[in-house]
């Protein structure tokens, strides 16, 4: 864990109910450095920086695995469904190609 | 008579220039763009032999890609994957990949579901370089794939 990104887990609509189908979002501040690019100050090439595995985990168990390439935008966002089984927690675990190791998790409360 | 034909002669051949030299640019432009570059390179055909191991993907309707039909800016095009298809224990969508025709390496996403998704859906933001196809497949749980391709026109590429 080379520092601390700044992430978010988004749960749509808000209000819902245990049975219900939510989207959950994901959006992680991340650069998604192709190695294509040139640094316009030093004329030296970016070397590759992007998310290649995330995971999204429901209690610990994993629900959607997704594997990325860098042709996905810079700050990427990912949104998939979720059906609601329960009161638990959400958790995004993501890795990109240079071994960067990160983790994201939010509690996931339906009403009635 | 000579100033004449010596006019004449010059009018042609600044014709000829003006034609020749365009194209001949282009060329080299469109030679520059097509090499393939970067350490992931892939064909889109590649990449849907490596997908469905060669047994191809079928056009479906079942696929739902929502994409713009026109990307002012190609670092940033909004995608959307919905397919029509039941998601149960031994009857659902096994995975959805997301390609970009044109980009140098085609593979966007590969994303495995399970049935807790309840639904085949899946979204994210990609970068076109230019110009091109988008595709959408799917992997059925009965080892069938099914796909679905929308154009989207690129005004400013963002693939670096």
């Amino acid at each position: 864990m080379a520092e601390a990104r700044k992430s978010m887990i988004k749960i749509k609509p808000k209000k819902f109910k245990v049975g219900d189908t939510v989207k959950v979002d994901f959006i992680v501040i991340h650069p998604m450095d192709t190695g294509l690019k040139k640094d316009k100050k030093t004329g030296k090439i970016i070397p590759a920086k992007y998310i290649d595995n995330i995971t999204f985990l429901f209690d610990g168990k994993p629900f959607t695995t997704m594997k990325v390439w860098e042709t996905v935008s810079t700050n990427p966002y990912f949104s998939v469904n979720y059906k609601v089984t329960g009161k638990g927690k959400i958790t995004v675990d993501y890795t990109d190609n240079t071994g960067e190791k990160n983790s994201k998790s939010k509690k996931l409360k339906p009403k009635g | 008579m000579e100033r004449r034909k010596f006019i004449q002669s010059m009018l042609t051949a600044s014709a000829v220039a003006a034609t020749v030299t365009p194209v001949a640019l282009m060329a080299k432009e469109e030679a520059k763009k097509a090499a393939p570059k970067g350490p992931n390179a892939l064909s889109i055909d590649a990449a849907i032999d490596a997908i469905t191991g060669g047994k191809g993907a079928k056009d479906s309707d079942k696929v739902q890609l929502t994409v713009p039909e026109i990307a002012e800016n190609g670092a940033v095009v909004p995608v959307k994957v919905h397919v029509d298809h039941p998601m149960e224990e031994n009857n659902s969508v096994k995975a959805i990949h997301v390609l970009a025709a044109k980009n140098s390496n085609s593979r966007c996403a590969d994303v495995m579901l399970t049935p807790a998704n309840a639904k085949a859906y899946f979204a994210t933001r990609i970068k076109l370089s230019s110009t091109q196809e988008v595709v959408g497949l799917a992997e059925l749980s009965d080892g069938t794939f099914i796909k679905a391709g929308k154009s989207v026109k690129v005004t400013i590429g963002g693939c670096g």
